[in-house]
Order: C-alpha cells, then sequence, then structure tokens
C-alpha cells in the first residue's frame, strides 16, 4: 500500500516537473518571440489607436480626447476613394504579375537550367532585394529620368531611333512603381518556390517521364501541384506586404505626380507627417490599414485552407 | 555651402567654444548656446555672421568685465528639401524641448513657431535696443509679425521675378527696341501674363529652345507670384485666416494650364531637377524664361558663366516683375525674407543680443554681396561695396510693388496643397477650375480651422 502511495507521489513530482520543465522550454522558445510581437506589433497598434482619439498635432500636446479624426475621415477627406482605389489597382497588379507569376516562373526557369546557371540568374535576381533602398531608387530615377542621359531614353534614342526622350514618372507613374517594387517582390516568391521545387521527390519526376508525361505536364501536374501551399503562403504575405509598402514609393515618386502613385500607406504619411503635422489624424488613417489589413489576413487564411498546411502530421515517421 | 565656407563655419565654431575658457581662468560662466543652420550656399554667412556676432558679444562682455562668456554650438543639416522641411524639422525638434537657441527660417513659418510659446517675444527687446534694431527697414519688420508682435529679426530679403534669355529673343526675331523695353513695358501694364507667355511661345516655336517658362520645381514661394497676381493675397484682413477664394485661384492655374496646352511650360517642370532647369536657363540656352528670385545669380548664374558685370549680364538677360494680369494692371514681385528666430528660454535675451550684433550693417552687406541678397538696413545702402552690387541695387526697385507670403502657421501647410494641385494641372491630371476646387477641399481637410472660403 505504501509502495503503491509512494508511486503515486513520485508520479505526481515527475508530472510536475515535467510541466515546469514545459513552461520553461516554452519562456525560452517562445519568449522572445512574445516579447518581439508585442512590443513591435501589438503596442504599435494600441498606441495608434489611442493617439487616433485625440487632437495631438504639430505641437506634440494632447489637449482633448475626441472622435473628430474619424469624422473628418468620412466627411471631409475626398481624396479617400481615390487612395483606396489605387491602393487596390497597385496591391492586384504588383501581386499578380510580379510577386506571385514572375516569381513562379524565374523558380521553374532557374531549377529547369543547370545548377550554376540557375544559381547565376537567382544570385541577380536577388541585387533589388539587396541593395539598400536608397540606392536601388536612385538606380531607378537615373534609368527613367525625363532627360535624353537616362538609361531608357539613350536605348529608345540610340537603338530604336526615338525622336524625342520619355519620361515615364510622367507618362506611366503607376507602372514605374509596380515594376519598381516587383522586381524586389519577385524574388521573394523566387526564393521560397525555388526551395519548394527542390524539395519534391526525384522519383515523381521519372515515374511521370516513363508514363510519357512531357515538359509541360510534368510542371503542371507535379510542380505546381506541390507548389500550392507555398504560394498560397506567398500570396497572404506579400498582400499585407504590399498594403503597406512605402518606401520604395516615397523614394521614387513620393507619391506623385500629383496623387497618381499615393497609395495609402504614403497618403498616411503625407497626411501625418507632411506639412501640417497631424499625427492624431494620421493614427485614425492608418487604423483602417490595420484593420483591414487582419480582416484579410484572417479571410485569406481561411479561404486558402492555411490552417490545414500547419495540421499536425496525420503519419508520424520514426 | 561650399567645403571651404562649412570648414570655416565649423572651425570657427570650435574656436569660440575653445577660446572662451581660456579667456578668463578666474570663476567665468560659459553659457552654451546652439545655432541651428543649413548647409547652403546661397547663405554661408547666415550662420558665420552669428558666431562673428557672438565673438563681438564677448569682446563687449570683456571690456565690460562682465563674469560671463558665450560659446555657440552650430548644428549645420544639409538642405533636404528647402526651408519649408526645415523648419517643420525644427518645430518637432522645439516640440519635444529640444530647439535652438536661435536659427533661421523662412519668414512665413514664423507663426507656427510663435503661436505654441516657442520663441522669444523680440517686440520690447528690438524697440528697446536701437542700437542693434533701430536702422532696419520698416517694410521688413512686417515679415517678422504674428498678431502685431516681433519674433525675429529679418536677416536678408530678395526679389522675385522673370529672368528671361534676350539672345533667344533676338534669335525668335523681336527687335531690339521690343527686348530692351520689355520691362518698361511690364511695369507700365503694357505687357501682361499672357502677354509674356506668349513671347516664350514664340521663342519655343521660332528658335532651337525647348522650354518658354520654367518655374521652381518644388513648394515655395516663386508660382505664388502669379496668383498674387490674380488677386489672391491668402489673407482674410477681418479675421486674419487664411482665405481662398475659389474663382481667383482657378484664374492663376488657368494661367499654367494654358503655358503647358501652348508648349511654354513642360508638364514635367514640377519635376525636373533645379540644377537641371538652372542649366538649361543660364548655361545651354534652352529656355527663354525662368521664374526666380536675384539671390539666384550669385549662387547659380554666375557659377554657370553667366557675366557678373552689369554690361554682361545685360547683353545676354535681363528681368521684369511678373506683369498684371490685364492690360493696365500692376506688375507684382515677392520678396522672401529669411529671418532669425530666438529660442525662449533662459537665455533668450543673451541670444537676442548675438542676433543684435550679426545684423551689423557691415556683418550684414558681408552677407548681401556674396550672395547677391538685398540688405536689412539703410545704412548698408551707404556702403561702397553695396553700392557697386548692381543687381541689389536694380532688385531694389522692385520692392515697391511687392508681396509676402502671408505670415501664418497653416500658410506652410497650404503652400503645399497649392502646389500640389499646380503640379497635378501641369501634369494634366486635373483642370485649372479642378485644382482650385481639390486646393479647397483639401484646406478643408488638412487646415479646416485656419481658412475661410469664398
Amino acid at each position: 500500500m505504501g509502495a503503491v502511495r509512494e508511486e503515486a507521489t513520485v508520479r505526481t513530482q515527475v508530472r510536475k516537473a515535467m510541466k515546469a520543465r514545459e513552461r520553461t522550454n516554452m519562456a525560452i522558445f517562445l519568449g522572445p518571440t512574445i516579447l518581439i510581437v508585442s512590443f513591435f506589433f501589438v503596442v504599435p497598434v494600441i498606441v495608434d489607436i489611442a493617439i487616433s482619439f485625440t487632437d495631438l498635432g504639430r505641437e506634440l500636446r494632447i489637449t482633448e480626447i475626441t472622435t473628430k479624426n474619424y469624422e473628418r475621415t468620412f466627411t471631409r477627406d475626398r481624396q479617400l476613394p481615390g487612395v483606396i482605389a489605387r491602393t487596390a489597382f497597385y496591391v492586384g497588379a504588383t501581386l499578380l504579375i510580379f510577386n506571385t507569376t514572375f516569381g513562379l516562373l524565374l523558380a521553374l526557369t532557374t531549377t529547369a537550367i543547370p545548377r550554376t546557371s540557375g544559381t547565376f540568374f537567382r544570385a541577380v535576381w536577388l541585387l533589388p532585394r539587396m541593395s539598400p533602398s536608397v540606392v536601388y531608387a536612385i538606380l531607378w530615377t537615373w534609368s527613367i529620368h525625363g532627360g535624353d542621359t537616362s538609361l531608357v531614353n539613350q536605348f529608345l534614342i540610340n537603338v530604336f531611333g526615338f525622336e524625342e526622350a520619355i519620361d515615364l514618372i510622367q507618362l506611366e507613374p503607376m507602372w514605374v512603381i509596380i515594376f519598381a517594387n516587383g522586381f524586389i517582390g519577385a524574388s521573394f516568391a523566387m526564393i521560397i518556390l525555388t526551395s519548394a521545387i527542390r524539395s519534391i521527390p526525384e522519383h515523381l519526376y521519372h515515374a511521370a517521364r516513363c508514363d510519357g508525361a512531357g515538359s509541360l505536364a510534368v510542371t503542371w501536374h507535379i510542380t505546381l501541384m506541390h507548389l500550392r501551399w507555398p504560394l498560397t503562403y506567398i500570396f497572404i504575405w506579400q498582400t499585407l506586404s504590399l498594403l503597406t509598402s512605402f518606401e520604395y514609393i516615397l523614394l521614387i515618386t513620393g507619391g506623385g505626380p500629383f496623387r497618381s502613385t499615393t497609395v495609402f500607406a504614403i497618403f498616411i504619411f503625407q497626411r501625418a507627417f507632411g506639412s501640417a503635422g497631424q499625427y492624431a489624424y494620421g493614427a485614425a488613417l492608418a487604423f483602417f490599414l490595420i484593420v483591414p489589413g487582419v480582416i484579410l489576413a484572417l479571410l485569406l487564411w481561411r479561404i486558402s485552407k492555411m490552417g490545414t498546411l500547419l495540421q499536425r502530421p496525420r503519419i508520424e515517421v520514426q | 555651402m561650399t567645403k571651404s565656407s562649412l570648414l570655416s563655419v565649423t572651425v570657427a565654431s570650435f574656436a569660440l567654444a575653445l577660446s572662451i575658457p581660456a579667456v578668463g581662468a578666474s570663476a567665468q560662466e560659459t553659457i552654451e548656446l546652439t545655432l541651428w543652420s543649413r548647409a547652403d550656399a546661397s547663405g554661408p554667412l547666415r550662420p558665420g555672421n552669428i558666431l562673428e556676432g557672438a565673438n563681438r558679444l564677448n569682446a563687449q562682455l570683456e571690456m565690460d568685465g562682465a563674469d560671463y562668456r558665450v560659446a555657440i554650438t552650430v548644428n549645420e543639416q544639409p538642405d533636404q528639401g528647402g526651408y519649408d522641411s526645415d523648419a517643420e524639422r525644427l518645430l518637432r525638434a522645439y516640440a519635444i524641448g529640444e530647439g535652438p537657441d536661435i536659427f533661421h527660417a523662412a519668414h512665413e513659418w514664423i507663426c507656427a513657431f510663435a503661436e505654441p510659446g516657442y520663441l522669444f517675444d523680440l517686440t520690447d527687446f528690438t524697440n528697446e535696443n536701437p542700437q542693434f534694431f533701430g536702422d532696419i527697414f520698416p517694410s521688413l519688420w512686417k515679415s517678422t509679425e504674428c498678431v502685431g508682435r516681433r519674433f525675429a529679426v529679418p536677416q536678408d530679403a530678395e526679389a522675385r521675378m522673370f529672368f528671361f534669355n534676350k539672345g533667344l529673343m533676338r534669335a525668335a526675331g523681336f527687335s531690339d527696341e521690343e527686348i530692351e523695353s520689355l520691362d518698361e513695358r511690364v511695369l507700365a501694364g503694357e505687357v501682361t501674363l499672357d502677354g509674356i507667355a506668349d513671347i516664350a511661345q514664340q521663342i519655343v516655336e521660332n528658335t532651337d529652345a525647348e522650354y518658354g517658362i520654367l518655374h521652381r520645381p518644388s513648394r515655395g514661394p516663386d508660382y505664388l507670384m502669379i496668383f498674387n497676381q490674380y488677386g489672391s493675397s491668402f489673407v482674410d484682413p477681418e479675421t486674419g485666416k487664411l482665405l481662398l477664394e475659389e474663382s481667383k485661384i482657378a484664374d492663376a492655374y488657368g494661367w499654367f494650364e494654358r503655358n503647358v496646352q501652348n508648349g511654354v511650360t513642360p508638364s514635367n517642370n514640377t519635376s525636373m531637377d533645379w540644377s537641371f532647369i538652372r542649366d538649361q536657363f543660364y548655361r545651354d540656352n534652352n529656355a527663354a524664361m525662368w521664374m526666380y528670385g536675384v539671390w539666384d545669380l550669385g549662387s547659380n548664374a554666375f557659377p554657370r558663366g553667366v557675366p557678373s558685370d552689369k554690361e554682361g549680364f545685360f547683353e545676354l538677360f535681363g528681368w521684369t516683375a511678373a506683369p498684371a494680369p490685364v492690360e493696365g494692371g500692376r506688375p507684382g514681385s515677392l520678396t522672401h525674407p529669411i529671418v532669425y528666430g530666438v529660442g525662449a528660454g533662459e537665455h533668450q535675451e543673451i541670444a537676442a543680443t548675438i542676433v543684435g550684433y550679426a545684423s551689423d550693417a557691415e556683418l550684414n552687406t558681408n552677407h548681401a554681396v556674396t550672395t547677391t541678397h538685398i540688405g536689412i538696413k539703410q545704412s548698408q545702402l551707404e556702403d561702397p561695396r553695396y553700392a557697386a552690387e548692381w543687381s541689389l541695387a536694380l532688385a531694389t526697385e522692385l520692392l515697391e510693388f511687392s508681396h509676402y507670403m502671408p505670415n501664418h502657421p497653416d500658410f506652410g501647410a497650404l503652400n503645399q496643397i497649392i502646389y500640389e494641385a499646380l503640379q497635378g494641372v501641369e501634369t494634366g491630371q486635373i483642370s485649372a477650375a479642378e485644382a482650385a476646387a481639390y486646393v479647397l477641399d483639401e484646406a478643408d481637410a488638412r487646415i479646416p480651422d485656419s481658412i475661410v472660403m469664398n
């Protein structure tokens, strides 16, 4: 009887020790992440919402708690519909053309050619991402400015026989920022998808070839089928990333000419820090970027059934 | 600012800071003051004169046997978007208690500093110290006032005008008589704004020059001359608020719109590079006219090879006030004084005294003649160096009908909106009427408490 009780006590102690160890492990492994997420994601959201209900302005003083910033958003700010439409076009076009389709194309082609050449081309496509943003923006500006000395105009005039230089920032500012951001975004998909393609078991290709499948059929039925999850992840991540994209647009066009490249994040910056220093109003506008961002992320998670990707495996390989 | 002048300012500030403690080994207090300045070729002596002012104050303190000296730390920053951006950054610095003791700013920003109480109210101090400030042109003081009180000291002035290229006018077929009398005909109200645009159009059509009229590619004063000419003063005299009159604003935008449609102003003027524009006008004979200020001569025209002697300059170039919009109307110009502000605080009177010494006629003339800026004092006119600087004497004539930009805390914000709409008009994205509506809408959204609309 005594021995049984002793064993039970030991078991309880072991269980307690295991629980304590679990908690310690959790603190060690998840603690830094939780802290970082709290300080850099949760706290700023709370601060933003708090500021949006004040009159914090150029003088950095709060004299009243108010909802007037939200009233202003809905009743006075007539630029908003245009800004939202531009943001939707910019995010949609960059995402579909570059951040997914072109990234996928790069991954497919650079894995289909010999490994050394593939690595070289991938390295080339990583350059925009590796360059400091200011350097990258200056290179764009030099390449496309309206004078006849820009890279694009030298080609157009000397190679294609154009009579006059063109100014792409004036003619197609939205496409300039889509290309500038897309060149960087494409490399993100390229890296992830290259890795995914490399992890597809080799024997599937051999089996398909034995069954007489051609290159297109192999790509469609084997490679693309295995890229569903990475593509879904890229889609969600890049949508959210593009919604807040900011620095390259600010550096290359400044949101102009006029308002033609003023997407939502730039708009918030201009309103909050532009000429009048209306921080509370900027915070209210930022609130409308945070909430849809979270909703969109959850929605895309749901629609794409991303949760199943993260489920426990049904079989466990020992 | 050139490398050498930047170096000299830095060295001077260090020398000043180092020399003070050595002056008296006894218990002598050193009062540390900060000076904010922009590294700027158009005015290296704006900070330089303050340092010299501090030197002179220290010499006086020594003579008086005072138990303190002053040392200035210069915080000099590169140009990052002109005086508007400078002011916005300085306002943020003051808001967190990190504002400098002395700074220089474009005058229209002073009320934005004065309203929250960041500045020393200089009204009494300047009246009580006529030895420093008594001789300053009375009209210039207006550029430092907010609600009737002085919050700054004028540092310089200048005049905005239309520069024109006489060689291109000749090549376009204008007679010498027409060319040489252009400024007089503008002053007489015979040449209108559309008339001068027509001259520029003829030059573009009949010569190799690509551009007719170019203007600044950023927010600032010059294009506001055109709004002034079409009747917008931007100030409601009854309330002191900013005044927006839609039809007058639309008229002004209409002039810019016609210029782009007629090939006089390029649609990408607002995204051009400053230096590119100046090269086109001063160096390459590729632009008929350039709407800018007289100080541009010393800082940008002469270094590009434009003759700096009067005869040589007027052989190739000329300038005129902004014409009236209708025949018989009054010409206009705009002067844009730079002013010294003094931060409110324990040492505000000492800082203001340094500004007083820095405003000495001789020191200010050093700045005026080296950067082609108009001086601030009557006595400068008697200085032979000033008199010999022909561009200053001639530009001073324009002050007769010069306007100021309004001294209002939110005018900087309004000017940003005006400039945005100008870019919209010139790039063809909105019409002149839509631009006027945009200005009213945006002002209503951004600075609703500061405007009156008609």
